[in-house]
């Protein structure tokens, strides 16, 4: 179920929050309701994969149990991770495997066309750190229903944040969280709203301009190159945030405060900064499950920048099974590692030139992020670079490209400017919500948002990260 | 703020519902009817829902050219074209089964149309854009993108207010005829095209025989075999000849005319149906004057396509199909670029 669609606000949102309220009473079962309504949620497209989820929460669980009282618990780690990791690779990676053996002419084109279950990556991390901390000492958790709605719970299940055992398990045990707080409630839709309205708004629109140069790469000429790609770092933006701030809002009406993970990444002053404001439960799963247990920072540095390349190599490959996400992930293991070296070297760039410099590399990678194959990502590269020999015919004054944007698509010029205006604030949804009042103006926005995103969901597109 | 939000959005659906600008809920009767070429696909399931017919036409946008009061005159009895642009064989079942939930007409007639069996039995043309397929079923609850679309809100306001906006027709016997704005001629059809490779300019995926019967199989004979109290004509349209020189030209021929042949024999045996060729009479197929581009006709020749397909005339068996086949061969063989017209 989307959360930009109908059935989900509308009917399945408002019944689920109902439903946990009235049974609040009997924590048990407003948990176990939860759990039910979160599975309903997920088979909603495609309830084949019910069994796949309810197995691989069974499954941990009773891992997570074992290693428990097992004085082996090193090995049931590992056949556990190993587990999460066959299934992830099954589903999301054999294809990719498969062709690349193919392409180096190593074996025969075989491809198992296996449909990937929604959220997969999600709920396999959020497994994988629980077992981790687990075997760590740092979790223990009796209850399988609170277990399961740790999985589960719809506002995170499908495109995160990534949660963490520790921060969740105390509030869905709380017995305070299962009674209304209206304060909540209405941050809750708040959030919501301004999440809605920021797919609706301003990453919707920027669809046809994206799709004008990613989907014709070989023959866009600068401005159309640039024009794509900025776009694309403003669509790509909005809708995950988007998204997040859906989810956050979702888990706040039902007292649930799941964490941040997004804080102005556009605004960040090097690429360090930018992944401590971007996709933040990524970057911390990545941190603590991948970097740290690498040896991190303390290990030769030599060792640091290999860690680093290895952390974002696996984080671009854990967006997709394709050599493009391999190489923005690539990228950006290349260019933490050059801030790094940078950094130690006492070097500093003024404030502007740092910001610039940042978003720049940003918004060149996001073209691999996005292109359909490396060749597409290369010509739009050489487009952006101005290669003479992509562009037929004289350039276009930018003045006129723009006129031409604004006479084609003000839709997507009004979502292009706007967009810019609002990634540069320094106050984001979620310092918005913190310094919510209560006063009619701001119900009045809140509901008009909210209105007006709902007549525009008609023309509804599935968010980015459902494909993660 | 929930209050109002909900207050809000109760009297937009209210607006729309009464005013139900895509006649999903009734067909206008209070204003003219309006057909948004836009939003096709919206539209006709409401068309299929509540207009009184008892022949149903459905096929591409090669068939949207025949007006109702031919199919009625050809058929005898009311009838409604539910044709759509770039229709797939999934769409082609969707739009049945809102036909047969909601009337049981004597006749339907089904336009065969090659590329709505492209690709797996589920796939729609990417050209076709969305299908909203919460419009094609009886259920009112899961209606809610239509009832609180604002773009539907806008339609309302425009027929309340008696404006015009997007381009619409009012014609409720021809809602989506578009052959009065085309031009038809040899000149047209060969316009940009490179003789020696068709597909350059229409770009036309390549399809299997064992792709497009599963689609068949799948889309089109449980259907036909769940209604035995309805007459289907499944119709082969006649393509120019350019549409056979293109298939030749990329090695679909021997796929195309076997998928022919597996449609005769599939429904051999079936009393309510029937196969109607019109793909081998040359002199409509090799006459270019009578089309827009190699695939689409003017509209006497869907007028022709009822009649012939409600007289019983050019229904074809197995045996049939052969001859019809072999006939389509000779022609293709005896085929030769159009001489250009001093016109041109």
């Amino acid at each position: 179920m989307l959360f930009n669609s109908h059935e989900y606000l509308i009917w399945f949102l408002p019944a689920a929050v109902l439903g946990y309220f009235l049974l609040g009473a009997r924590a048990r079962w407003s948990v176990r309701w939860l759990v039910i309504a979160s599975l309903f949620f997920y088979g909603w497209w495609n309830p084949n994969h019910l069994p796949l989820i309810a197995a691989s929460i069974v499954g941990n669980f009773g891992l997570a149990r074992r290693m428990q009282r097992s004085a082996a618990a090193g090995r049931w780690l590992f056949a556990g991770v190993g587990a999460n990791l066959a299934l992830l690779g099954l589903f999301k990676y054999s294809d990719f495997l498969l062709r690349t053996l193919a392409e180096l002419d190593l074996m025969p084109l075989v491809q198992l066309h296996l449909a990937l279950p929604l959220g997969v990556s999600f709920f396999t991390f959020t497994q994988i750190a629980f077992l981790v901390d687990v075997r760590r000492g740092k979790a223990r958790e009796p209850s399988f229903d609170n277990y399961a709605l740790f999985v589960t719970f719809f506002p995170h299940l499908l495109a995160g944040p990534i949660i963490h055992h520790s921060e969740m398990m105390p509030q869905f045990a709380s017995t305070t969280n299962k009674r209304v707080a209206w304060d909540n409630v209405a941050a809750g839709i708040f959030l919501l709203a301004i999440g809605l309205a920021k797919k609706v708004f301003l990453a919707d629109p920027l669809v046809p301009l994206v799709a004008a140069g990613f989907d014709h790469a070989a023959t866009i000429d600068t401005f159309q190159a640039w024009l794509s790609a900025l776009a694309y770092t403003l669509q790509i933006y909005f809708d995950f945030s988007g998204y997040t701030d859906m989810a956050l809002g979702a888990a706040l009406i039902f007292n649930i405060r799941l964490p941040v993970n997004f804080d102005s990444p556009y605004r960040a002053l090097d690429l360090r900064e930018f992944w401590h404001r971007w996709h933040m439960t990524l970057s911390r799963f990545l941190r603590e499950y991948v970097y740290v247990p690498l040896g991190g920072n303390r290990v030769a540095e030599s060792r640091v920048l290999a860690n680093l390349m290895l952390t974002f190599l696996l984080g671009g490959l854990w967006h997709g099974a394709a050599w493009t996400f391999v190489c923005w992930g690539a990228l950006h293991g290349v260019g933490l590692c050059c801030a790094r070296v940078w950094r130690n070297s006492g070097a500093r760039l003024p404030r502007f030139a740092a910001w610039a410099l940042t978003f720049t590399f940003v918004v060149v990678t996001w073209v691999f992020f996005r292109a359909h194959s490396i060749a597409d990502a290369w010509a739009i590269l050489q487009a952006m670079a101005g290669s003479p020999s992509l562009q037929p015919g004289a350039p276009v004054p930018l003045r006129q490209a723009l006129a031409s944007l604004l006479d084609r698509d003000l839709a997507a010029a009004l979502a292009l400017g706007a967009g810019l205006l609002i990634v540069f604030q320094r106050r984001n949804s979620n310092a918005l919500v913190r310094d919510i009042s209560a006063s009619w103006l701001v119900a009045a926005a809140t509901a008009a948002a909210l209105t007006l995103s709902v007549l525009q969901l008609s023309n509804v597109a599935p968010f980015l990260y459902f494909n993660f | 703020m929930l209050g109002a939000t909900v207050a809000a959005l109760g009297v937009v659906a209210a607006i729309n519902a009464i005013v139900d600008p895509f006649q999903q809920y009734r067909l206008a009767s209070r204003h003219a009817p309006r057909f948004y070429a836009l939003h096709h696909r919206w539209i006709t399931p409401g068309i299929a829902k509540h207009a009184t017919y008892e022949t149903a036409l459905i096929g591409s946008s090669i068939m949207e050219s025949t007006r109702n009061d031919a199919i009625a005159a050809a058929c005898g009895g009311p009838a409604v074209n539910l044709s759509m642009p770039a229709i797939s064989a999934m769409e082609i079942r969707t739009m049945l089964e809102t036909v047969f939930d909601a009337r049981h007409p004597r006749r339907a007639i089904v336009a065969l149309d090659f590329n709505a069996f492209s690709g797996t039995p589920d796939e729609r043309q990417e050209s076709a854009g969305p299908l909203p397929a919460y419009l094609y079923d009886r259920a009112v609850l899961n209606d809610l993108p239509y009832l609180l679309s604002g773009t539907v809100l806008r339609k309302s306001f425009s027929i309340l207010s008696g404006r015009g906006g997007d381009s619409f027709t009012t014609d409720p016997d021809a809602p989506w005829y578009w052959a009065d704005s085309m031009r038809f001629g040899q000149a047209e059809v060969l316009r940009g095209l490179d003789l020696g490779n068709l597909n350059a300019h229409f770009q036309q995926p390549p399809r299997t025989l064992a792709g497009m019967r599963a689609s068949f199989e799948h889309n089109i004979l449980p259907i036909m075999r769940a209604h035995p109290e309805t007459r289907f004509d499944l119709v082969w349209p006649p393509y120019s000849i350019l549409v056979w020189v293109d298939f030749a030209q990329r090695a679909q021929l021997d796929a195309t005319l076997a998928f022919k042949r597996y449609v005769a024999s599939a429904v051999q045996g079936m009393q309510n149906v029937d196969v109607v060729d019109l793909q081998a009479h040359d002199e409509i197929t090799g006459n270019l004057d009578l089309y827009m581009d190699i695939y689409h006709f003017a509209p006497q020749v869907n007028r022709w396509m009822v009649e012939r397909a409600c007289s019983g005339l050019d229904r074809v068996d197995s045996t049939g199909a052969d001859a019809s086949e072999r006939r389509l061969r000779e022609q293709l063989r005896a085929w030769r670029p159009p001489a250009p017209r001093a016109s041109q």
